[in-house]
Order: structure tokens, then sequence, then C-alpha cells
């Protein structure tokens, strides 16, 4: 419990200044909405856009002009921003301690590796939960001007989940890279590489067939605002990717971080 | 019983050397001495008792536990001062101690008090804002609080200055008396003697001699530098005279002996100048070469 509620505490200052950025990304976004909300024009220039742009924006799926089809583009940064904060969140936690050259200290406390990572992982976890809720919260409170439906609620809710489950994939992720790796430098850096790779492995997905079978890959694919737009679910073969995802990269950070010599 | 046992401990970074074959015990109550120089693998001894790091072959015991397999519940009664001392940079250094005393059983708060008002803590800054002096005092305390029955001391003087080091030497001392072990790194020879009963050398990654401190004491050579008209190296062509070199009109040498039968001798001339002091570390392990 109190290495836990140190890390809340050491991470509060991260956590405020991901979310005062996330907030601040919903309230551009939805004043330039008001620009095309509802407006014909709007479509003609969207229609005439070329249609790898159109792809890689997502922007096929939705109509922009719409709250529903605002949001569903604004899901791509929604979900890159909580890959990368939890990715960070995760990597930091643990390198940090390496990097501060603090575990000759956190280490020769009477507790064993596996209940550092645990509790540290709680933390980072707190922090992703709390990004998701302002995320959802700030939402609601920006686009009440709309008047949005229930259908709008129901597919930010949605869209929530789904950026929920990006983060804790590269929760998951960071975790194993924090722990795996002995060069604590790389471990931030080796996040941003697997979040920028499978990013732009599920834009080149979606815009040529001959690179489909890249989605199965990516967890951007996994959770396509458009997809879960038509089918109004998470898909389900996805979500249990996910998780395995998840299991397998928390067994590697516990079994390797457990055996590993720390670097001092 | 021994509360240190380790037997054929070695480590390797890699293709590089930590410490080879390195056998030895440490008793109860006592105080005992690992000095060497700078990389001869003294941290990566303690760090592996720690089991910060793991071996790559033999065993090391503290308590009777393997170190690999029960660390924590060993280090729940070890204390450990780090030669260089890391903490979390922006807390305040009583929130540090609370810290650390939250993950020992007991009520810590009492000697908390006694501790830092002996090392004359400034409980109220941040981490971040103190020396590497204040920071070694705060490393003191930290390893203190929790009253362990071992203490791992890795160069402990280091940034401190002659009071505080005085200090900290009967702290050490009234802490042993209580019946604590402690483990003493250092390259200083002479706060080893000072404090230690038994010493374990090691050099390049193998421990080459363990003995009481007496013995290497009275193995001890003193290095005498004399300056007198008209003298001679043929002078001290005597028995425990070794290493006679002639500098700038002054004779050196090392002597191992009855230092009473040198002065005595030294006396019979009339000097200029007359030095005998200790011989550094590194002279004395080439003496175990030769």
């Amino acid at each position: 419990m109190n290495i836990f509620l140190r890390e809340l505490k050491a991470n509060l200052k991260s956590l405020l200044i991901w979310s005062f950025i996330i907030v601040l990304l919903i309230v551009i976004a939805v004043s330039k909405f008001s620009a095309f909300a509802g407006d014909p024009e709007m479509l003609k220039i969207l229609d005439s856009m070329p249609p790898a742009v159109m792809d890689a924006m997502n922007m096929n799926a939705f109509n922009l002009t719409t709250l529903i089809g605002f949001y569903g583009i604004m899901f791509l940064y929604f979900g890159l921003m909580g890959a990368f904060a939890a990715a960070m969140w995760g990597s930091d936690i643990i390198s940090k301690e390496e990097r501060d050259k603090t575990v000759e200290f956190s280490l020769v406390l009477p507790v064993s590796r596996s209940r550092v990572v645990t509790a540290k992982a709680l933390a980072a976890l707190v922090n992703c939960v709390v990004f998701v809720l302002i995320t959802w919260g700030f939402s609601i409170v920006a686009v009440q001007s709309y008047n949005p439906d229930q259908a709008f609620y129901d597919f930010l809710a949605l869209e929530m989940q789904a950026m929920f489950m990006m983060e804790l994939i590269f929760l998951a992720i960071g975790l194993m890279l924090g722990c795996v790796l002995k060069k604590y430098k790389s471990s931030g850096s080796t996040a941003t590489g697997i979040i920028l790779a499978t990013y732009f492995m599920s834009v080149i997905a979606g815009m040529n067939d001959k690179f489909e079978f890249l989605k199965h890959f990516t967890p951007f694919y996994y959770y396509d605002a458009g997809e879960i737009f038509r089918s109004g679910q998470l898909n389900t073969t996805y979500l249990a990717v996910s998780v395995a995802i998840i299991v397998v990269a928390l067994i590697a950070a516990y079994t390797v971080y457990n055996k590993r010599d720390l670097y001092i | 019983m021994s509360i240190i046992e380790v037997s054929h401990l070695t480590k390797f970074y890699g293709k590089s050397r930590g410490i080879v074959d390195v056998s030895f015990n440490v008793e109860e109550g006592e105080i005992f001495g690992f000095i060497g120089p700078n990389g001869a693998g003294k941290s990566t001894t303690i760090r592996l008792l720690l089991s910060l790091i793991h071996p790559t072959e033999g065993e090391g015991k503290v308590f009777g536990l393997d170190v690999t397999k029960h660390g924590p519940e060993i280090r729940r009664s070890i204390g450990y001062l780090p030669s260089e001392v890391f903490y979390y940079e922006g807390m305040k250094v009583i929130d540090l101690l609370k810290y650390s005393a939250s993950f020992y059983e007991g009520n810590f708060t009492e000697r908390m008090k006694y501790l830092s008002e002996l090392m004359e803590l400034e409980m109220n800054r941040r981490i971040s804002d103190l020396s590497f002096g204040n920071k070694k005092k705060v490393g003191i305390v930290q390893g203190l609080l929790h009253s362990p029955k071992l203490l791992f001391l890795d160069e402990p003087t280091s940034g401190l200055d002659p009071l505080m080091q005085r200090k900290f030497f009967d702290l050490i001392k009234e802490e042993n008396k209580r019946g604590v072990t402690v483990f003493f790194s250092s390259h200083i020879l002479g706060e080893v003697q000072r404090l230690c009963n038994r010493v374990g050398i090691i050099r390049e990654g193998s421990m080459v001699e363990i003995s009481e401190i007496h013995s290497l004491q009275q193995n001890n050579y003193k290095k005498i530098s004399v300056t007198a008209n008209g003298l001679t190296p043929e002078f001290f062509d005597t028995p425990g005279v070794t290493n006679v070199q002639t500098e700038n009109g002054s004779v050196n040498f090392f002597f191992k002996g009855d230092i009473n039968a040198m002065v005595q001798k030294v006396s019979s001339l009339k000097l200029d100048d007359v030095t005998i002091e200790e011989p550094t570390l590194e002279e004395i392990f080439m003496h175990y070469y030769e």
C-alpha cells in the first residue's frame, strides 16, 4: 500500500499534464466542429478529398458533420493519447528507479520484486482509469451545446471502453519493457517505437489490400472506431486477443524482473 | 552462529569480472572489515548478498537463508548504507524516513528522533536540496532506523566531515555492543583498523586474505623516511628492513618488526628529518605479493 500511494503521488503531475493536454484537445476540436456541424457544403469538400487521405484519417466511415461522425474521427487521437500515456506510465514507473539509482534503496526494503511491480502497476492503472474518465466526462460537457442524443452517449461509452482497452494493452507493454530491458534509457523510446509502428501498420492495412493482414497485429485496428460504429459493440475476438497480449506481457514482466540483475 | 556464509560466490557481468570464487563467513556480533581498492568487487559482493544482483555461481546465505530465494525475508533485518546514496529527489527527509519505516514492523518514532538529532539532520529539507554529505547522513539514519540485526556499510565515511565520521563510528560501535553484526566495506585501511575485529582483503575479484585485525597490524609495515648528514643506505641493513631507496639525500624503506628497536637505531643519528607513516593500501597489497 505504501508503494502504491507513493507512486500515485509521484505520478500525479504527469497525470495532470496529460489530462490538461486531452482537455485542451477536446476544447479545440469541438470548437472547430462548430464550423462544419450540419453544414452540407462541408460534405462536398470532404467528398472531393483524395481517397487515400480519407482512409488514413478513417473519414470514410463517418459523416463529419454529425456529432457521432466527428467523435468517430476524434477516437484516433484518444486512442493515440491513451496508448502513449499508458506506455510511458508503465515503462517509466519501473525504469525510473534504475535511472534515478533509487533501486539501492527501494529494493533493499523488505519487499519482493513482484510486490513492487504489482503496486506500481496498480498505481499506473489508476492513472489510466482517471485519464479515460476525464476524457469521457469532459467530452460530455464539451458537446452539450449540440444537444447530443442517446445514440451519441452510447457511442461515446463504447469509444471510451475501447480507449481503456488500448491503455491497458500499452500499459502492459510499457510495464514489460520497464521490467525486461536492462537499459533503462531504451524502455521509453522502445515503447514509443512500438506505438508508432503499430499505428502506421493500422494505417497501411487500411489503405492497401495487400497489407490487410497487418491489421491482426495492431491494437489500433482491434479498436477501429468505424468498426465499432457499424457493429455497435467491441469485437469479442479482438478483446480476447487484447487480454492475451496483456497477460503475456505481464507474465514476461514479472518473470524477467524477478530474475534479472538490477542496473546500478 | 554465522550471520553471513559465502561459499564460492562468483559473479560475471557478461564477460567482465565481478568477483571470482569468494568464500568467507561473518560471525554474529562481529564487525567484519571488507577491504580492497576500487573495482575489486566489494560492492558486487554486497549487492549479491542483498539480492540486487544474482550470482553466476556459488551461494550466499544470510541468517542461514539463501539470498536468492529468501531476499525479502532476509532484508527485514538488514540495514544498508550504499557508497552513494540516492533517494526520491522530490521527497522531504522526514517523509522519506517515514516511508522507509513503514516497511518494517514496529514503531520507530523515538529512534528516528534520536538518530536524526545525533546526525544533525534537517528533517524538512528536500532530498534534492541536500549535499552529498547530507544525503549520506540521511542514509545512515534510514539504514539504522528499523534496528537491523545486520548492517552493510559500503564506504560509509565518504562525504562525511571528520566530526560526523567520529559520531558515526561511535554509533556503529554502540549498535555493535547491542549485538548488531556489521559488514564494513572500505578502501581506507585506517578506519577498518579502528573498528573491525576481522578483515577480509579482496583484490581483483578474489579474496586474498582473511585475518584478525591484530595479526594484520603485526604484519603491518611502516614506511620510514630518514634524512641525516652522511647517512648511507647500509646503515639500515638490519632484519625487517626492505625496499631501501635513496632519494634527495634521504633514505626511504619499509620496516616490519619491533618499532622500538628501529626508533632507538634512528635516535643514534643526528637527524635533519624523520617520518614514520602507514603505508598506503596499495603498498600493503604489493607486499602481499612479494
